[in-house]
């Protein structure tokens, strides 16, 4: 008798999470308008492996492994393409970018790179990467410097993509951070 | 799967030229993976042996509602014979903006370790928890879900709540298991065997491989709801049912819990899972059908030393305890050291003890290059 009431709750289970799961497609879904790449890549990639470096696969390649990813992590397709915008952002830089003495402002860059992503300053950002608060402080200019040329140079498993930035904007980044 | 046909696929699809085809950054086709080489000793086998996996992952973007994804697992055997094992086959059709549907092979949505945890890169450990079995390996543990992946169709919702709030949806169906060819689940047998119930007849042995046929009409049923505060939690339960005989009388269930912590410097995963099994008794002259119950929990948990010191930049420290109950009682402690090369690579030492209720019990110690790629 138990044994049947068990397969009688089971079977009728069934159809009801099928219901549950078709009523949930219906539910309007809380997304944000505008989607940070980079804090999704932060966000997700963690919850199950290191964060892999951009610089491992190209462009094209990430525009097939994201929709496997997408489907793995459960990302929503506004959030796959705006990764896939970090990613372009990151291997190609900016295009348009205004070249001139102007465009050296820390703050934008650190905006428009999305370091917010991975990293935190007063509390605020991702936790992929340490916060930097005090980075400059503790680690000096020169260090700074050589961690956005070469990520990997002092931690060879760090997941940190190697920035288009210039000389002159690692420095304008380094000002922002020490004056913040 | 024989390794030629295998290689006769590997080439018809390389020399296609639409498998190289680019159009702008959009790509077509990319090749992922990951491979490992172990070198294990084990007290219970009273051996010590090298051994090498290579897993290459084929992903092809068809257009950007569809996606096909194979996982295969080329490994040597111990007779030296090169085994090729379909891990999965898959079609992708991203049906809205949040909603999924997938056909084909695919890794079942049960619990974590499964679906997202079991690639070697990614697994802090060298082994298996003890309660998904040792998929290729050895271990003294009754495993009590030994199911990675099975043929059907899926469909996958995800809910966003808020920024960092989301309910993800699993629901599938799938050809289920069947009864182990040399199976005497429908004899009952008399006391002695380890995997028996006093006063009940043998646990059911039952076969979890995935086949594209099957021996009844009834589906396997499963699904898991997981909420997750990204980017740090994510809490899940899943569900299984199956009938595995041929007259769909026996049913197979598994119910189980399952938690994902991620801080700026640990990790703690673990998961907890029940079964029962039917299986059919002679009880005075009479056929009955008793329903066997197991269960069985892992935690693992992983200290990231080089986020805390930088001098010890890549390492991490691992401890995981799993145990099984009732029927094959065993539990099993494994502590590691791991080794990050670089974000995707990463050497692992370890050494486990399982105790085995009415077994012989085990000790091992490995040490594991595995690389994602």
């Amino acid at each position: 008798m138990n044994k049947l009431s068990n397969r009688s709750v089971m079977k009728c289970a069934r159809p009801m999470i099928a219901l549950i799961a078709l009523l949930s497609v219906s539910i309007v879904n809380a997304e944000k308008s505008t989607i940070n790449g980079a804090e999704v890549f932060n966000n997700n990639c963690a919850r199950c492996h290191n964060a892999r470096a951009l610089d491992e696969f190209s462009l094209s390649e990430w525009s097939v492994i994201m929709p496997h990813m997408r489907e793995r992590a459960h990302l929503t397709g506004k959030e796959t393409e705006a990764v896939m915008d970090f990613i372009r952002l990151v291997k190609n830089g900016d295009s348009k970018a205004d070249t001139t003495q102007s465009s050296l402002d820390g703050q934008a860059l650190y905006q428009k790179y999305s370091c917010q992503g991975c990293h935190s300053v007063n509390g605020n950002g991702g936790t992929v990467g340490p916060a930097l608060d005090s980075v400059i402080a503790d680690k000096g200019e020169s260090f700074f410097l050589k961690k956005l040329k070469d990520p990997q140079f002092n931690n060879p498993s760090s997941p940190m993509p190697r920035m288009p930035l210039s000389d002159d904007e690692i420095k304008a980044l380094a000002e922002f951070l020490s004056t913040n | 799967m024989s390794i030629k046909s295998f290689a006769a696929m590997t080439v018809a699809a390389s020399l296609s030229p639409a498998v190289l085809a680019d159009e702008g950054d959009r790509g077509r086709f990319a090749l992922g993976g990951y491979g490992d080489v172990k070198y294990e000793t084990t007290e219970a086998a009273d051996s010590s042996a090298y051994s090498a996996r290579f897993v290459p992952i084929f992903l092809f973007s068809l257009n950007e509602k569809m996606h096909v994804e194979a996982e295969t697992e080329i490994s040597i055997n111990e007779e030296g014979e090169t085994e090729v094992e379909l891990e999965y086959a898959d079609l992708h059709y991203f049906l809205t903006d949040t909603t999924t549907i997938t056909a084909g092979k695919f890794l079942i949505p049960f619990g974590q370790f499964g679906p997202n945890i079991h690639p070697s890169w990614i697994n802090r450990s060298p082994w298996t928890p003890g309660i998904y079995g040792s998929h290729g390996s050895n271990q003294a543990m009754e495993a009590l879900l030994p199911i990675l992946s099975d043929v059907g169709v899926a469909v996958q919702q995800t809910l966003v709540l808020g920024d960092h709030q989301k309910i993800f949806i699993d629901l599938y169906s799938t050809n289920g298991p069947s009864v182990e060819a040399d199976d005497h689940a429908e004899e009952p047998v008399e006391g002695g065997h380890e995997e028996e119930e006093v006063g009940h007849a043998e646990l059911p042995e039952l076969a979890f491989e995935a086949t594209s046929g099957d021996n009844n009409k009834d589906k396997a049923f499963g699904g898991r709801v997981a909420y997750a505060m990204l980017p740090g939690i994510e809490i899940g339960a899943s569900y299984y049912n199956a009938s595995y005989d041929d007259e769909e009388r026996l049913d197979f269930n598994a119910q189980g819990i399952d938690i994902n912590v991620i801080g700026s410097h640990y990790l703690l995963r673990g998961e907890y899972i029940e079964t029962e099994t039917d299986g059919f008794e002679e009880e005075e002259g009479e056929t009955e059908i008793h329903t066997f119950k197991r269960d069985g929990w892992y935690l693992q948990s992983t200290l990231q030393t080089g986020k805390i010191w930088s001098s010890l930049a890549g390492t991490e420290l691992v401890l995981e305890y799993a145990e099984t109950n009732q029927l094959a009682e065993a539990s099993r402690w494994m502590v590691g050291f791991n080794y990050w090369l670089d974000a995707r690579s990463v050497i692992k030492v370890a050494y486990d003890d399982t105790d085995v209720e009415e077994g012989e019990d085990d000790q091992r110690f490995a040490v594991q290059l595995s690389y994602g790629f």
